[in-house]
């Protein structure tokens, strides 16, 4: 028996008449997806995934297989109409399901790893009340599209961090399609140091009363590098919260991508959302999109939202240099404090310490 | 130490230092005083090495050096200090952090090892006893939050910490409480040595009750237009700018 034979037939059709995006899609105009993948198209190949030392506690169902249990049934598929997420539901039977059942608070890291080109498909479940970090892996790869779907049940609460390496010549897209039920936590961290294309979209759905999803992230591209994030934040019903705050530090001809639709449906009333995204571009060639956005159809709600685009400030360059900091040095002190407020809110100490160490890094090339 | 001769500055096309000279020796501490906008911060900012000033005549030597052919890490190192009149404030780097960051780059550009941590640490603690600058002042962003007066008194850490050569103090005494005031004037007084020079500007005699000079110039309109002892600063403060600017064509 094949899993969601239905929707895998909706989802045919779907990319059948929409295609592989250009920059004429609204939603793709800074990512022209099309052009960046070339003659070789997205192909049919199906990518693989990888978990390592699956935490004791945490089901595993492999996609491929036959027979898939009642939680997987109940849960796969259950995704919108996005376009690239319908690629790879139409186009792989691989991927993998996870599930931490009700209750259970998971201390070790869950690491599940992408790897090799072609399209997979991810379904993670936390039942009610259950906990659990995720370490999303990203392998290089010419290109790579990953269909995610996460549903936490009420109570449930999950920290996913995810870090995009720097690669010239990857394409690598990602759809992750986020269910909360009352009560539940998604915080999530997006590290990204930017390929030719890479694009992380984000369809959060806040289901449940008092259910909160906080995103962060930071990005440092050089060189022609291309990293967009992009997400669709719903507040579905009341005293829901969502945060998300963004940076991003641009150097050469790269290009970093933020857009950002926060909905507040009608009856979310006391909701409240707030959206930041910041940039700084280190030369004349780099280029910043900040697209924040609010649609707003209840009541009582408080929302925020800015963006700003901007450069090194020069009077704390002139201050650091003059207690002796060479400017290099200097600059890589700013950009680093730039982003600080965005890494500090990964909640694991170790994973909050790795990415710092990967920014220190690729700061130390691009400063 | 430090000789200005006939020094012209801009900014944008705007002269605003117009042939001021000026020398200090070692062991010399010197204040300057002058009405707003005579061009104060300008001189000290061009001494530290800020961009966008331009000098379209005269020399700086410091210690028989080009001083301005010097980026201003390489004046710090060779141990200019600024204390600036507005201290900038850098949300995201720590007070310990930037002042271990910037003991240990001089000592770098100056060919000595780096102090290890814990010996950085030790040595702002001893120091920031003395001048009251508290632990968790220092676990703070740099200068984010902090009121005028403490961020005026951590200029004066870190110069106790990089113990410079030629210091220049633009103001420091401006919105500081009397206490304060004594405290920043000791730290300015323990470092007066044979070897150190200090440039002090200020608006008020009161720190030069604290601080006594060896010398006072009045800068006005980008030049030095009167100079004296120390009973200069006691005449200004009784009769104002205004009868010695009259002589000054
Ligand atoms: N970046 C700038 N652009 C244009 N004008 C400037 C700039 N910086 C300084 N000036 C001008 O230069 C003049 C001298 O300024 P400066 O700050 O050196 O004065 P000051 O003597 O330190 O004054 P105060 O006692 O108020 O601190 C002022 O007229 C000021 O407006
Ligand atoms: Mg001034």
């Amino acid at each position: 028996m094949t899993l969601a034979v239905a929707r895998r037939a909706e989802a045919t059709a779907l990319f059948a008449a929409q295609g592989v995006p250009t920059r004429r899609v609204e939603d793709w105009k800074y990512s022209d997806l099309k052009s960046a993948l070339g003659e070789a198209g997205i192909g049919a190949q199906v990518a693989q995934w990888h978990v390592t030392d699956l935490p004791a506690g945490v089901e595993q169902f492999d996609l491929s297989q036959a027979n898939p249990p009642g939680w997987v049934i109940d849960n796969f598929a259950r995704g919108t109409g996005n376009v690239m997420s319908a690629a790879s539901l139409a186009l792989s039977v691989g991927g993998v399901a996870l599930r931490v059942p009700k209750g259970a608070a998971i201390a070790d890291l869950l690491k599940l790893d992408f790897t090799g080109p072609g399209h997979v498909r991810a379904l993670l479940v936390l039942e009610a009340g259950a906990s659990l970090t995720l370490v999303e892996g990203v392998g290089l790869s010419e290109f790579r599209n990953v269909g995610f779907e996460i549903a936490l049940g009420e109570g449930a609460a999950l920290d996913h961090v995810r870090v995009s390496p720097a690669d010239a010549d990857a394409v690598l897209v990602e759809e992750a399609h986020v269910r909360l039920a009352a009560g539940a936590q998604y915080r999530a961290h997006f590290a990204s140091f930017g390929s030719r294309l890479s694009r992380m979209e984000l369809e959060i759905a806040l289901e449940g009363a008092k259910a909160q999803a906080h995103l962060s992230g930071v990005s440092v591209l050089d060189g022609k590098r291309h990293s967009d994030v992009t997400t669709r934040m719903i507040h579905a019903v009341e005293d829901t919260l969502s945060t998300q705050l963004f940076k991003h530090v641009a150097g050469g001809n790269a290009k970093a991508v933020y857009q950002g639709k926060v909905t507040v449906a009608k009856g979310a009333n006391g909701s409240d959302s707030n959206q930041s995204a910041k940039a700084l571009l280190l030369g004349e060639a780099a280029e910043a999109d900040l697209k924040p956005e609010l649609e707003i159809f209840a009541d009582d709600v408080k929302c925020a939202h800015g963006a700003a685009v901007g450069d090194l400030d020069a009077d704390s360059l002139f201050y650091l240099r003059a207690r002796g900091i060479p400017e290099a040095e200097a600059r890589g002190l700013l950009l680093h404090a730039f982003l600080e407020d965005a890494v500090a809110q990964i909640a694991n100490m170790d994973q909050r310490e790795l990415v710092r160490t990967e920014l220190l890094t690729a700061l130390k090339v691009i400063a | 130490m430090l000789e200005i001769k006939n020094l012209h500055v801009s900014v944008g096309d705007k002269p605003i230092l117009k042939g001021l000279t000026l020398s200090i020796q070692p062991g010399q501490v010197h204040a300057i005083m002058g009405p707003n906008g005579s061009g104060k911060s300008t001189l000290s900012y061009v001494l530290a090495g800020r961009a966008g000033y331009d000098i379209t005549e005269g020399s700086i030597t410091y210690n028989g050096e080009d001083l301005t052919a010097l980026p201003p890490e390489e004046r710090a190192a060779k141990g200019v200090f600024l204390a600036m009149q507005y201290p900038v404030e850098i949300p995201g780097v720590t007070t310990m952090t930037f002042l271990k960051t910037a003991l240990n780059s001089q000592r770098r550009t100056r060919g000595e090892s780096d102090l290890d941590a814990i010996g950085v640490l030790k040595l702002v603690r001893a120091k920031a006893k003395t001048l009251n600058v508290s632990e968790e002042m220092l676990k703070r962003a740099l200068n984010v939050g902090f009121s005028g007066g403490e961020k005026k008194r951590l200029e004066i850490l870190q110069m106790a910490l990089f113990e410079p050569r030629l210091a220049i103090l633009d103001e420091t005494d401006s919105g500081l409480d009397i206490d304060a005031l004594k405290l920043v004037a000791e730290g300015v007084n323990l470092l007066r040595s044979p070897e150190r020079a200090m440039l002090v500007i200020t608006h008020y005699q009161r720190l030069l009750d604290y601080i006594v000079p060896d010398r006072i110039h009045v800068l006005a309109k980008g030049r030095i237009v009167a100079e004296g002892g120390k009973e200069l600063a006691l005449e200004l403060e009784a009769k104002g700018y205004e009868h010695i600017l009259k002589d000054v064509a």
